[in-house]
Formats: C-alpha cells, sequence, structure tokens
C-alpha cells in the first residue's frame, strides 16, 4: 500500500467524514492531539458523544489532552506504532482522561506487516 | 508467611520484604516495592548504630499494613534488648512507613540510625527472567527528600523518599541522629512515593501527582463495608466458616482498579506477581462471585470490553473482537520487548465474556449494561467464528502468531505439556482443546438468549442456536472417544483425537454441551479413581503417559478447575457427586487454613492424608479464592429462575445446617437454607472433615 503523503492530516480528514464511529459508542468527551513538529505544533480536537464523532482544529479546553511528535503520530495512524506503548514509554503523553484515550486508540489500524489472519493453510474443511 | 516473605499490597503497588521489614533485591529475587508492573525500591534496609535488627514478630494488620517489632543484634540468642523498635508500613501509592524506637534504659543514649535505599527499577518480567537494564540512573539529594531516577529515551520512573524528620541525606539513604532520653521514644515517618514519569497524571488517580493518597481508616472502612455488605454465612462447621472469610478478605484484597474503571474494581489474576487484568482469570473469578459480589463481574464486563481487540496484530495475537489475555505497564511492555499492552493470546476468555455476560444478567437483571455491551458481545460472539475457527472446521483452535513472546497454549491448562495423548504425544497446532467447544457452545446459546431478550434480534438468537445444535452433534461425535467413554482433550491438526482423560471434562459439563447420554459416564470418570483424589479432580488422570502428581497440569488438582466440574456436575442433575467434590476441596482448604493454593499435589488421600502444596508463586489465587463461592452456590444448589433464586441443597453430611443470608440479585436479597444429607465415608480423620478417601459413596439419608 503506498503511504500517503500526510497521514496525520489523511487520518483526521477520514475521521471527520465518518460521523457515527461504533467503536466509540460508549465514550463522550473530547480529545485534543497536539502534534508536535519542530518549533510548530498543530492541533485536531476530536469531540466524541455516544459515538458521533467532529474534528475541528481549535485549542480549547479537553477531557484528554495528547501530546506527541509529528514523526511518531504518522507512524501510529499507520499502524506502524501502537499507540499504548507509546504512552507508556512517555514517547506520547497525556493528560486528562486515560479511558477516552483507550477508546480512541481502537481506531489505528494494526500494523500493515502483522495481519496475517491466523488461519494457515486451511486443509480440513467444515465437516458436517 | 510460609516463605518467610511478608507482603502487603494496595491495588498494583505491593511491598514484598523480609521479616525485619527490610528490603535487599537482586535483578532475579522477589523482593521490594512495586507498583504499575515495576520495581521501585530495591534495597531498604533499617540499622541502627551500624547493626541490623532482629526480628521478634510481625503482625499483619491487614492485606494493606503490616507491624514489625525489632531489637538491635542479628544473633539467635535474644539477649536483654535496650531498644526497641517498631516499623509500621501501609501499602498506598507507595507506601508509608513509621519507624517508632524505645529506650528501655535508665540512662540517655545517642543512636545514628540510618535507612540505605536504593532502586534498580526492574520490569516484573526482568524479575521474573533475570534480565539486565538498558537505561540509566540518577541519584538526587534534597532537603530531607531522596530521588531515585530511571530514565531510558523517554521513559522515566521515580521514586521519591522523604521524611517528616530531619535526616542527613546522601545518595545511598538517610541518617537520622537521634538521642533518646531515659524510657524515651524516638519516631520518623518515611514517605515513598512512585513517580510513573508523564503518564502518571492520567494514570494514578489516588497517585501523589493527582491527589491526596487513601487515609488508612477509609480502607479499613472500605474493607469492613466489603465483609459487610457480602452475604452472611451460617454454618455448624466452623472450618467453613474460616475458610469463606478468609476468602472474601482475600477477595479484597485481590480488587483492582485500573485506571480506566472509574474507581470501580475487579478481580486481578494473583497477589503479588498477577495484581493486573487478565481477562482469563478476571471472569472466571467473576463469575464464582456473582452470587456474592455481583459488581465484580459488571466491571470485569465493562473494562475488558474497553479494550477488546479491534484490529489484526500478531505481535499481540489480537483480532477484533478478541478479549485480552494480559495487560501490563512495566518498560518492556512500554518498549515492545513483550506485547502486554495488552496481550490478547488466549482462546477462552472471548465466548467466556459472553456467558458472563448473560450469567450476570440472569442474577441481576441488570439489562442496561447488556445493551451497553451489545456491540461487543456481538464482536466476541462473531471472533468465535470469524478468527477462532483457525482450520476451517469448525472448531475453536489457537494458535500463536507472535512465535518469539507469545504464549503457545492459550487455554488455561497454559503449560507446555498439558495437551497430550494417552502415550503421552504432544498434538501440532493449532490446537482444539475441548472446553474451548464447551465454551463456544455455551456462548452461543446464552448469546442468543440475549439476543432475544434484551437485543431484539431474534434472528440472530434463531442463528446463534442452529450454529450451538449443530456444534454440539458434530463435537458429540468427533471428541468422544468410543471405547472409554469420555470426550477427548482435543482435536489434532489432522482431525485424531488427542485421547488423554483430563479435568476439562468436567468443564464440559459446566458448558452443556454434553450429550444428556452421554453424562453418566463422564461423571463416572470425574468421580472415579483415575481422576477423583479424594480431594479432588486431577487435571490429567493416572494412568495417562504424562501424569505426575505434581505436575503443573498433569496431575495437580487445581480449586478452581473442581469449582467448575461441581456446577457442571450440578447442571446435569448430579447433586451428591457435586456435593462430593466441594466436600473434599473444602476438607483441603482447612489444611490451608481456608486459603486454598492454585493447585495442590494429585496423590491419592489415602496415601498422603493431607493436601500437598505444590510450590506457587502467587497467593492469594483469585480463582482460588473464589473457589468456596462458588462451592457454596453448587452445595446449596441455587439458581436464578426468572425473577426468583431457586434453592435446592446437597450439602455433605458433615454440614449439619447451612444458611447463605442476604443473597444478592434480582430478587432484592433472599436467604437460602440447606441441610446435609449427602453421605460422604469419614474416617481416618485428621481433623474433622466433610469427605474422605477413597470408596467414598453417595447415600440418601432421607
Amino acid at each position: 500500500m503506498k503511504r500517503p503523503a500526510d497521514p496525520t492530516v489523511q487520518f483526521f480528514a477520514d475521521l471527520g467524514r465518518r460521523g457515527h464511529e461504533p467503536l466509540l459508542a460508549k465514550a463522550t468527551g473530547s480529545v485534543r492531539i497536539d502534534v508536535r513538529d519542530g518549533e510548530h505544533t498543530e492541533t485536531w480536537s476530536v469531540s466524541v458523544n455516544d459515538g458521533d464523532v467532529s474534528v475541528g482544529r481549535r485549542r480549547s479546553g479537553a477531557a484528554c489532552v495528547v501530546r506527541v511528535d509529528r514523526s511518531l503520530f504518522d507512524r501510529i495512524v499507520l499502524g506502524e506504532e501502537n499507540a499504548i506503548a507509546a504512552m507508556l514509554r512517555g514517547a506520547l503523553q497525556l493528560e486528562g482522561n486515560l479511558g477516552l484515550l483507550v477508546a480512541f486508540q481502537r481506531l489505528f489500524p494494526g500494523p500493515p506487516k502483522g495481519r496475517s489472519k491466523g488461519r494457515p493453510a486451511g486443509f480440513a474443511q467444515r465437516r458436517s | 508467611m510460609s516463605d518467610g516473605l511478608v507482603k502487603i499490597l494496595d491495588g498494583n503497588t505491593f511491598v514484598v520484604s523480609d521479616e525485619g521489614g527490610d528490603i535487599e533485591a537482586s535483578i532475579s529475587d522477589p523482593t521490594g516495592l512495586f507498583s504499575f508492573d515495576t520495581r521501585f525500591l530495591s534495597k531498604w534496609v533499617l540499622t541502627v548504630n551500624g547493626e541490623r535488627l532482629n526480628p521478634l514478630s510481625v503482625d499483619d494488620l491487614e492485606y494493606f499494613e503490616t507491624r514489625f517489632f525489632l531489637v538491635p543484634g542479628t544473633g539467635t540468642v535474644y539477649v536483654d534488648a535496650k531498644l526497641s523498635v517498631i516499623r509500621q508500613r501501609a501499602v498506598d501509592a507507595g507506601f508509608h512507613e513509621r519507624v517508632t524506637i524505645f529506650n528501655h534504659q535508665e540512662d540517655q543514649v545517642d543512636l545514628t540510625v540510618r535507612v540505605d535505599a536504593d532502586c534498580d527499577f526492574a520490569d516484573l518480567f526482568e524479575v521474573k527472567d533475570a534480565l539486565r537494564k538498558k537505561g540509566s540512573y540518577t541519584t538526587r539529594v534534597e532537603r530531607n527528600r531522596l530521588i531515585l531516577r530511571y530514565t531510558r529515551e523517554t521513559f522515566e520512573r521515580a521514586t521519591v523518599i522523604s521524611s517528616t524528620a530531619p535526616a542527613r541525606v546522601d545518595e545511598e539513604g538517610l541518617t537520622f541522629d537521634v538521642s533518646l532520653e531515659a524510657h524515651g521514644e524516638w519516631s520518623a515517618e518515611l514517605d515513598v512515593s512512585v513517580v510513573l514519569g508523564a503518564w502518571q497524571r492520567a494514570t494514578a488517580r489516588r497517585g501523589r501527582a493527582n491527589g491526596p493518597k487513601r487515609s488508612q481508616p477509609s480502607m479499613e472502612r472500605d474493607l469492613e463495608h466489603w465483609l459487610a455488605s457480602a452475604p452472611q454465612l451460617e454454618c455448624d462447621w466452623d472450618s467453613l466458616k474460616a475458610t469463606y472469610r478468609r476468602s472474601l478478605v482475600d477477595l479484597a484484597a485481590l480488587r483492582f482498579s485500573p485506571p480506566i474503571t472509574g474507581g470501580r474494581s475487579l478481580p486481578a489474576a494473583g497477589l503479588p506477581w498477577f495484581m493486573a487484568i487478565f481477562g482469563r482469570d478476571s471472569i472466571f473469578t467473576s463469575l464464582q462471585a456473582l452470587p456474592f459480589a455481583p459488581e465484580l463481574a459488571s466491571t470485569t464486563l465493562l473494562t475488558l470490553g474497553k479494550w477488546q481487540g479491534t484490529r489484526l496484530d500478531d505481535f499481540r495475537d489480537e483480532d477484533p473482537g478478541r478479549i485480552l489475555h494480559e495487560l501490563r505497564y512495566g518498560e518492556m511492555t512500554a518498549f515492545e520487548e513483550r506485547p502486554h499492552s495488552p496481550y490478547y493470546g488466549c482462546a477462552d476468555a472471548t465466548p467466556l465474556y459472553v456467558v458472563l455476560l448473560d450469567e450476570y444478567e440472569r442474577w441481576t437483571g441488570d439489562r442496561k449494561l447488556v445493551r451497553e455491551l451489545e456491540y461487543e458481545a456481538r464482536a466476541a460472539l462473531n471472533w468465535i467464528d470469524e478468527y477462532a475457527d483457525l482450520q476451517g472446521n469448525g472448531y475453536v483452535s489457537y494458535q500463536r502468531r507472535n512465535e518469539k513472546t507469545g504464549l503457545e497454549n492459550q487455554c488455561w491448562k497454559d503449560s507446555w505439556d498439558s495437551i497430550s495423548y494417552r502415550d503421552g504425544r504432544l498434538p501440532g497446532f493449532p490446537r482444539a482443546t475441548c472446553e474451548l467447544q464447551g465454551y463456544a457452545y455455551d456462548a452461543k446459546v446464552r448469546g442468543a438468549r440475549l439476543a432475544r431478550l434484551v437485543w431484539k434480534d431474534p434472528a440472530l438468537a434463531d442463528r446463534l442456536e442452529r450454529e450451538a445444535a449443530e456444534l454440539k452433534r458434530r463435537f458429540n461425535r468427533d471428541f468422544w472417544v468410543e471405547d472409554d467413554e469420555y470426550y477427548a482433550l482435543a482435536l489434532d491438526t489432522d482431525g485424531s483425537q488427542v485421547d488423554a482423560l483430563a479435568s476439562n471434562n468436567g468443564h464440559l459439563l459446566w458448558s452443556g454441551i454434553v450429550d444428556k447420554s452421554k453424562a453418566k459416564a463422564v461423571v463416572r470418570h470425574l468421580l472415579g479413581p483415575r481422576l477423583f483424589s479424594g480431594w479432588g479432580v486431577r487435571t490429567l488422570a493416572i494412568e495417562e503417559g504424562r501424569f505426575n502428581p505434581i505436575g503443573y497440569h498433569v496431575g495437580t488438582v487445581w480449586p478452581f478447575d473442581n469449582s467448575f466440574i461441581a456446577w457442571g456436575l450440578r447442571r446435569y442433575g448430579f447433586k451428591d457427586e457435586a456435593a462430593r467434590i466441594a466436600a473434599g476441596i473444602l476438607d483441603a482448604a482447612d489444611f490451608f487454613e481456608g486459603r486454598l493454593p492454585e493447585a495442590f499435589g494429585g496423590y491419592s488421600r489415602t496415601l498422603t492424608k493431607y493436601p500437598v502444596q505444590y510450590p506457587t508463586a502467587c497467593s492469594p489465587q483469585a480463582w482460588s479464592t473464589g473457589t468456596p463461592l462458588l462451592l457454596l452456590r453448587t452445595m446449596l444448589g441455587l439458581e436464578p429462575h426468572g425473577e426468583h433464586l431457586v434453592v435446592d441443597p446437597a450439602l455433605p453430611v458433615g454440614i449439619g445446617h447451612l444458611e447463605l443470608l442476604d443473597i444478592p440479585g434480582r430478587w432484592g436479597k433472599v436467604d437460602a437454607f440447606g441441610r446435609g444429607r449427602v453421605h460422604v465415608e469419614r474416617s481416618e480423620r485428621l481433623r474433622p472433615q466433610l469427605g474422605a478417601p477413597a470408596r467414598a459413596r453417595s447415600r440418601r439419608k432421607r
């Protein structure tokens, strides 16, 4: 799969178009992601209301604030890095509600090379 | 404690020390202060005038608090001590220790009191596997404060040691210059706080950075409240009362509030090394505790639902809909040297998740939660067909995709040799163990009930019921070992029966997948001499190639296993047999002072007269702690039926009467009464016991 030119921008654009996301159905609150790129920080605010998702760019207060380097977040939204592991080692910094981050990280894809559905070349057919 | 170590804990923070309260750990030595799967103190040694202290006694006040009585000198002969020392220590987001020194002399004395402190910041996995650290250490000395710090790239953990009494602080500890009057007394409050780096603000709800620690009185009140809100047990057999109380207190200690539960608790797997979320252990323990503390089940369901898998990730063995196996927070997990962020390699937790949700509704009537978790339950049901049928043969099987650090055996008997043929051969992968098919069957049947009743989806209900019936039909054909009349332990990759006789047959009864016509034969085996030791059902039958009475999953008796077997026996109407299992296990509990170990030896009861303990690192273990609770349920025959609780007791005669008062549920609170009537032979008793050896038989008394 071709790597998108700007994975982070692409991720939020896709998310904004989704409207409702069942994986966030039990989450309510806002997640602000501050993406650092050298001196420059870009902000995305994701509001979740029982699974209804809207994405904005205002730097407002949020129940859950994530600070992360651009290069790392690019890899996270491509599934090349795991958000929870990154949080545990302090590479992704979190302030506020961890539950929202746990809900939110379910939207990230799995690793591109780690998606073998564990079914080896199936020899056995369903017997009935 | 039996290993000479003293353990206290609160949630996933715990201290393991020697009987004097000192900690002197090496990389592989399991003492220290631990929190969030990291060691925060590896050295904590108290000396007076350069001398170590000698423990006179240890008081385990509560599971979170201990008091050590000490005198200077480590000699074996006790000389009239001129000084005595009390260390009172309580765990709470680190620990708090009050050191008090008494001068028993007529003269004033000057003392140098010293606490040496150090930390290796080992990950729990490093302690288990004795691995080396990759980051760097720094130490900072402040006024009355010592800060130990470890960093590796962005990873940071620190320990802050502070004192209320003025101290001379250096990089290796704190020194107090104490001048004690005749018969005087001196004390200092020492506080050890753990700092988890950048994510502490979000996680340590009760942690230092976030606000005040919980006070000791509030922890005591919490324990009192927990005990008072559980059903009350009245019974003429004192041992059972003691076991029941022990179970409740231990279950309180095992409660664990991970950061995302909003302060609610679920059962962790074991104390102290498994104070973490484990899908399987939390579910089994919640099932056992349902009639006593149903709130554990709802927190377990909500929490596991939040972490439910959503993607394919080979490193974590994650699939969409899969329920996690284990979640850890340490350095090796953070740097992906271990896959526990979380790790999903477990084939039973996902169907059992649906089983717990349904059983929870049957007890509590809480349909709101069932509605709330509809998405998760459907995803779990979908996982069974879509991701767990690795061979396309309609059976759940497992094979790890993380071949380096993933788990090879993803059923509860997770040791390398647990699944074998009668001749001892091991099957290949994927492995379809029999109990997994039972759980999948039960999940479909129960899922159908919830779909019809709560989700209002009769089409799904019909489909699940059809699939369940079909699975049962095929299972009873493919797994049934014709010549000896029991279910094979597993199917091998070529479809052949892995034919050892094992306790898993009891779980099949519990799941309901057993054909009625075959139940009698299965029960004959479970209570027969090859499987039943007199104390309980062995994990593997004697005469099997790999049988070993002290082999982890190949011959020992697991109390938790037996509690579900007893439930299975009740399900198929074998009340007396269920009572015999309860009698054996509860007798064993008496030998362990009410605290059942994870497993004990599978020797015949007539041979050893007492249950031989299997050495394990964790005690109490959650599902062993839950075992007496489930056995109370099976002995009393408690079963929700609509809005009512049916009571249908079958007690061993050793119990004259048994009352369980204020059982919570959809009926409000009700009481259950039972009288002993199932006769189990009693002879050669070491102490008053319920069940006894060999030729035990059942006989109706009235």
